[in-house]
């Protein structure tokens, strides 16, 4: 276990040394304000767009802010986080920095569960910076009470970064260069947004972790609906950390 | 006075209105795009070699593509270093 | 006793044979210089016996413990130099070398002891950037700090002089010769000198088979004979020279006649004063006169030569 610590503890120098921690907290404090902030002009810029026309456009309110925010992170946010982590895996593998650790006595296991933790942590840190953002200024500047249950339409976002980053992390293994974990990602994804069609797989899908958030926000009720997507996600998650251990046991370093 | 200085000054004024509106806003997004913008012009200036395109390249897409410019530098155009 | 024993390995990449059949022996406490053509085969085998590619058939033992593919416990007794090592270009050379120690289980003081000795050893000790900015000098000696920060038993190196300038080589090898005694080292490379160099031992890889393993001295023995080697003006003359000292052949100290270009090799036995009599009686009696003539001893190239031929 000490040893997965060891890496654990590289994998954290490592996201802040070349700065991916550094960029991902910017990028994503930006999304925070500029959620509330483009809920704010929305209404004005459908004025100006169409001309002085007269037409009725109701004021935002604190949903319109937190629907950019699901907006923003499940459309940019999400896809700006596996661009930043690409070559999680394949990189080391590529480069060969992994043959001095493993002849050191690193089990290759390790590798894995530094960096599922260190990207989980990644991931929450992104997310949840933004979060804090949007909610501050959403309190501030649309002080209503539309949207009680803010915390809770935002736990299904965090468990979805955890399935999220099995899948980059996979794909990241099997693919030989540093974009093809990316590939792998955008398709699984693709393929889970596909699976929405199919009614009666809704409330297993994973992906509904990222497009019910705004239903939970005003509901709680709607979070125990979600109970067998959220099992789901941890499931699936926890199998494709245990394949990519198990692939990256058979690769040659 | 010509009709479309006019509009421009109207212009001026309008953005000048939507800043003092929206300056709570503003003025952190402005800070942390500089940031991000510094950092990258700073890493493109330090290290020579790019996995694509050069330094004149990397600098016009860091500095005039907001926020997209230096994730695509960090993405795609910083050399690793072993 | 031998600290690494390879036996009846095979690999092969899709219908490519790398390895048929090696078997391998280093005795302990040698210094084994592993040899072959680029592609031979010495970096799988190397790779095999670090357990990090898996071989077809075979088996490979390390101080007695078998070696298995993906697991590392063999790994306890050696270290591992990389041909181009790679390194986390965000560290210091003192923090890759702590993080490398921790793995390995030292802590504390004893840790940091280590790690400062290590770096002085390979003069790496001012160098306090990252790894990012180091020359290709500078990442071969933090490697070899790396690989001999356990102190292990069994040192394996994968060509670790062909990157470096020959003050460089020299430098490497004074320190791998320093290591004599107290650590067995495996070292591949293609450069014949430096085998004659340092080791003691030799192997000789080719076509997937270990085609000679003996003690340097023995193998010079065997295989390499002294010879006289003569050059003339034109090739006709060389080889008119050639077919004079032929019949010559197998008796009377002369050995082996072989001739190409301007040039002509006469491998002799015994006394050289006896055998270069008979090569200039012969020669001088049809007036053919050598622009140079000169007595070479038996060397590691004439034997690679004829051992790969």
């Amino acid at each position: 276990m000490t040893a997965a610590v060891i890496f654990t503890k590289k994998e954290w120098l490592e996201s802040w040394r070349t700065h991916r921690f550094l960029i991902l907290t910017v990028v994503f404090l930006i999304f925070g304000i500029l959620s509330p902030l483009m809920a704010k002009l929305l209404p004005a810029l459908l004025k100006g767009g169409l001309g002085g026309v007269k037409i009725a456009v109701p004021t935002p309110t604190s949903l319109d802010s937190w629907t950019q925010y699901y907006k923003n992170m499940t459309q940019m946010g999400i896809y700006v986080f596996a661009l930043m982590l690409g070559g999680y895996v394949s990189q080391e593998i590529q480069q060969g920095t992994l043959v001095n650790l493993v002849t050191k006595g690193l089990p290759r296991w390790s590798v894995i569960i530094g960096k599922a933790f260190v990207g989980l942590l990644l991931w929450f840190w992104c997310v949840g910076s933004a979060f804090v953002m949007t909610w501050a200024y959403t309190a501030y500047y649309f002080p209503d009470t539309r949207s009680p249950h803010v915390v809770l339409a935002f736990v299904p976002l965090v468990i979805f970064g955890f399935f999220f980053l099995s899948v980059l992390v996979l794909g990241s293994i099997l693919a030989s260069n540093n974009y093809g974990g990316l590939l792998f990602t955008v398709v699984v994804v693709a393929l889970l947004y596909m699976a929405r069609m199919v009614k009666g797989w809704q409330h297993f899908n994973p992906i509904s972790l990222i497009s019910d958030n705004m239903k939970i926000l005003v509901g709680a009720d709607a979070l125990t609906k979600l109970w067998p997507a959220m099992v789901t996600a941890v499931v699936l998650a926890l199998g494709l950390f245990w394949a990519a251990i198990k692939v990256l046991d058979q690769k040659k370093l | 006075m010509t009709c479309a200085n006019f509009e421009e000054l109207d212009n001026m004024n309008a953005n000048w209105e939507v800043f003092t509106t929206y300056w709570p806003f503003l003025v952190p997004l402005i800070i942390l795009e500089l940031g991000l913008m510094l950092a990258a012009v700073i890493q493109v200036l330090r290290h020579p070699h790019y996995r694509i395109g050069n330094r004149a390249f990397w600098l016009v897409i860091v500095i005039f593509i907001q926020i997209i410019g230096p994730i695509a530098y960090f993405v795609f155009g910083r050399e690793d270093q072993q | 006793m031998s600290i690494l024993t390879l036996q009846h390995v095979s690999k092969s990449f899709g219908s490519k044979h790398v390895l048929r059949d090696l078997n391998l022996t280093v005795p302990t406490g040698s210094i084994y210089g592993f040899v072959g053509e680029n592609g031979a085969g010495k970096t799988t085998t190397m790779k095999l016996i670090l357990g990090l590619d898996r071989a077809d058939s075979g088996d490979i033992e390390v101080a007695g413990e078998q070696v298995r593919f993906g697991e590392t416990a063999t790994n306890r007794q050696t270290g591992y130099l990389p041909d181009v090592p790679a390194f986390y270009g965000y560290m210091t050379a003192t923090e890759y070398l702590r993080m490398c120690g921790q793995l390995t289980g030292l802590r504390g003081t004893a840790l940091a002891s280590r790690v400062t000795a290590m770096l002085k050893r390979v003069g790496l000790a001012s160098a306090s950037h990252r790894i990012g900015g180091f020359s290709r000098g500078m990442r071969q000696r933090l490697g070899i700090a790396q690989a001999l920060l356990t102190m292990p038993k069994l040192l394996i190196c994968d060509e670790p002089t062909s990157a470096l300038d020959p003050q460089g080589r020299t430098e490497f090898l004074d320190l791998l010769a320093s290591l004599r005694g107290q650590t067995t080292i495996l070292f591949s490379t293609h450069i014949l000198s430096d085998v004659e160099r340092i080791c003691d031992h030799v192997g000789i890889l080719h076509q997937g088979r270990l085609q000679v393993s003996a003690s340097l001295a023995d193998l010079k023995q065997q295989y390499a004979k002294p010879q006289v080697r003569l050059t003339f003006e034109t090739a006709v003359q060389a080889k008119q020279a050639a077919t004079l000292l032929m019949p010559l052949q197998h008796h009377n100290h002369v050995q082996q006649v072989t001739q190409s270009a301007g040039e002509v090799a006469v491998a002799y036995a015994g006394i050289y004063a006896a055998a270069a009599d008979r090569i200039l009686t012969a020669l001088l009696a049809v007036r053919l006169v050598p622009l140079t003539f000169s007595q070479e001893e038996a060397n590691l190239d004439q034997i690679f030569m004829e051992v790969v031929q």
